[in-house]
């Protein structure tokens, strides 16, 4: 028996896509949930489309009227350093507007 | 193992007869190349003690270690790979083993130990990368026939140019197409500095984030550090990915995108089969065309068919045959799937711009106007990303809206 994957990171197939559907999933976000599709280290740049050809053919809903799911940082697989500052090194005061609330204010989630 | 300088691992590790890389997530069904352009997970290896890099994106240097992953004892034959067969008609999760309260414990102890990709780092690798902002009138995503033609017309309008391109060869789809190739790729490239425009190959943009101050910033991973750029104008070049076609087993090693296997034969100068067998959608069928030619040009036996006749391929580690829904049979040691690129359209969706399903090109292509204005205001798109053109109609749209990007940043 062989399997046809929409999302090859999350092994997802077009039996489960089916079966979301059945279930009363139709929803792109809510077959995201419930099958995973989507959620590897590709994000959806696979299958996002695929999945949502798919479910237009399979409710019948026109392709125009199916949006993607939300697109969130990062876009490629990213090592979390990247993501990571120095706080003493970069405190991106030019970023802030002004900085004369540093020091005295409470440490937020930005400088911690 | 012998390889070329500038070479990704994937190509190196293809060319010296490597096939499957890892095993799959659930149902441990091998793993390898698919897209050679970062796009999927099919490549993914530890490096150097670091999980879940792609093979298709690490320069080969000396002495680098290279293993497979998600597997034992190894990705060729792996014990879990049982799993695909007890499971052959799939597996749903949310009710699996949900009947007995002390069952489920059970399942959720031992499925926790098995899920998850690759195991973590071998050592701490706790240095933040250093940080820097750039400012300039144009930011061009993307260095393919459209971001390269756009930063080129965009820096002789006059602005000061910075053109991003995530793979480690500025080029996009030129690299993977017969019809252009290397030295297309070379030529584009070379004009772009010419025209003054700043290229940087290797640069990956992670990120938009429009809440930043002053229009937002984009978060880049480059070669040396992290870069913050803003921009007066953006113009997302970003193509399209290579995707699947929906049939059979699809996902066997040995089924690879087109583009990747024109990657591999025209950047790399790698055939990657025999006997390949061209599986096409109508809508790519002049690159689909090109590229069979150009396979059997290099002594490879070529058969191209419809996307829509094949049942499923054949084959476990690696493809053996294509059958068709007539029940014919093609023998073949490689399926090359040429299906309508998807548009990259991610960036662009978290800078705000509206996009649309759009089947016959490709999935979600950007919405813009003649222009290549998109539906915010400082934001331009031109290439496959705006719906999958073909690469010198992309060249052509690149060389018209990053004019438009020029004089609007430059008044």
């Amino acid at each position: 028996m062989s399997k046809i994957v929409v999302c090859r990171c999350e092994d997802v197939t077009l039996a489960d896509l089916e079966h979301s559907v059945a279930r009363g999933y139709h929803d792109i976000e809510e077959v995201k949930r419930y099958t995973g599709f989507g959620t590897g280290p590709c994000q959806g740049k696979e299958c996002v489309a695929v999945v949502a050809c798919a479910l237009a053919r399979l409710t019948g809903a026109a392709p125009a009227t199916v949006p993607p799911f939300t697109s969130r940082p990062p876009l490629a697989p990213t090592p979390l350093r990247w993501f990571v500052r120095d706080p003493a090194a970069h405190r991106f005061a030019d970023d802030r507007g002004d900085d004369a609330d540093d020091g005295a204010a409470p440490a937020t989630d930005e400088e911690a | 193992m012998r390889a070329f300088e500038g070479e990704s691992v994937a190509a190196a590790l293809f060319a010296s007869g490597t096939r499957v890389l890892a095993r799959s997530l659930k149902y441990h069904r091998p793993r390898t190349f698919f897209c050679m352009s970062g796009h999927c997970s099919g490549c993914l290896v530890r490096a150097d003690g670091v999980p879940n890099l792609r093979a298709c994106q690490i320069p080969c240097r000396p002495g680098l270690e290279i293993q497979g992953q998600n597997a034992y004892p190894s990705p060729d034959f792996d014990i879990l790979g049982a799993v695909d067969f007890f499971f052959a008609g799939g597996m749903d999760h949310h009710t699996l083993m949900t009947g007995s309260r002390l069952l489920n414990k059970v399942a959720n102890k031992v499925v926790r130990q098995l899920s998850g990709l690759g195991t973590l780092p071998g050592h701490d690798d706790a240095v933040a990368p250093e940080v820097r902002s750039i400012e300039v009138d144009v930011c061009v995503i993307g260095a393919g026939p459209a971001g390269l033609a756009a930063a080129a017309a965009a820096a002789r309008a006059g602005a000061h140019v910075l053109c991003l391109d995530e793979q480690l060869r500025a080029g996009g789809s030129l690299l993977t197409d017969p019809r252009h190739g290397v030295a297309a790729a070379d030529a584009a490239v070379r004009d772009v500095h010419d025209a003054g425009a700043g290229l940087i190959a290797g640069a990956c943009a992670i990120a938009f984030y429009p809440e930043d101050a002053a229009g937002g910033v984009l978060a880049v991973a480059a070669p040396d550090g992290l870069l913050r750029v803003r921009a007066r104008r953006w113009v997302w070049a970003s193509g399209g990915y290579p995707v699947n076609l929906l049939f059979g087993d699809n996902d066997r090693p040995g089924v690879m995108a087109a583009r990747g296997v024109g990657r591999l034969l025209v950047q790399h100068r790698v055939l990657a089969g025999g006997r390949i067998c061209v599986v096409e959608d109508p809508g790519v069928a002049a690159y689909a065309g090109a590229l069979a030619a150009a396979l059997h040009a290099a002594g490879a036996e070529v058969e191209r068919v419809a996307a829509d006749a094949v049942e499923r391929v054949r084959g476990r580690s690696w493809v053996k045959a294509v059958q068709l829904r007539t029940g014919k049979k093609i023998d073949c040691d490689l399926v090359a799937v040429a299906a309508v690129p998807s548009p990259a359209s991610e960036g662009p969706r978290q800078h705000g711009c509206a996009v649309t399903l759009d089947p016959p090109r490709g999935g979600f292509r950007v919405v813009v106007d003649d222009d290549g204005h998109t539906t915010v205001a400082d934001v331009l798109a031109c290439g496959d990303v705006t719906g999958h053109l073909g690469p010198d109609a992309a060249a052509a749209m690149g060389a018209r809206v990053g004019a438009v990007a020029a004089a609007e940043a430059c008044p």
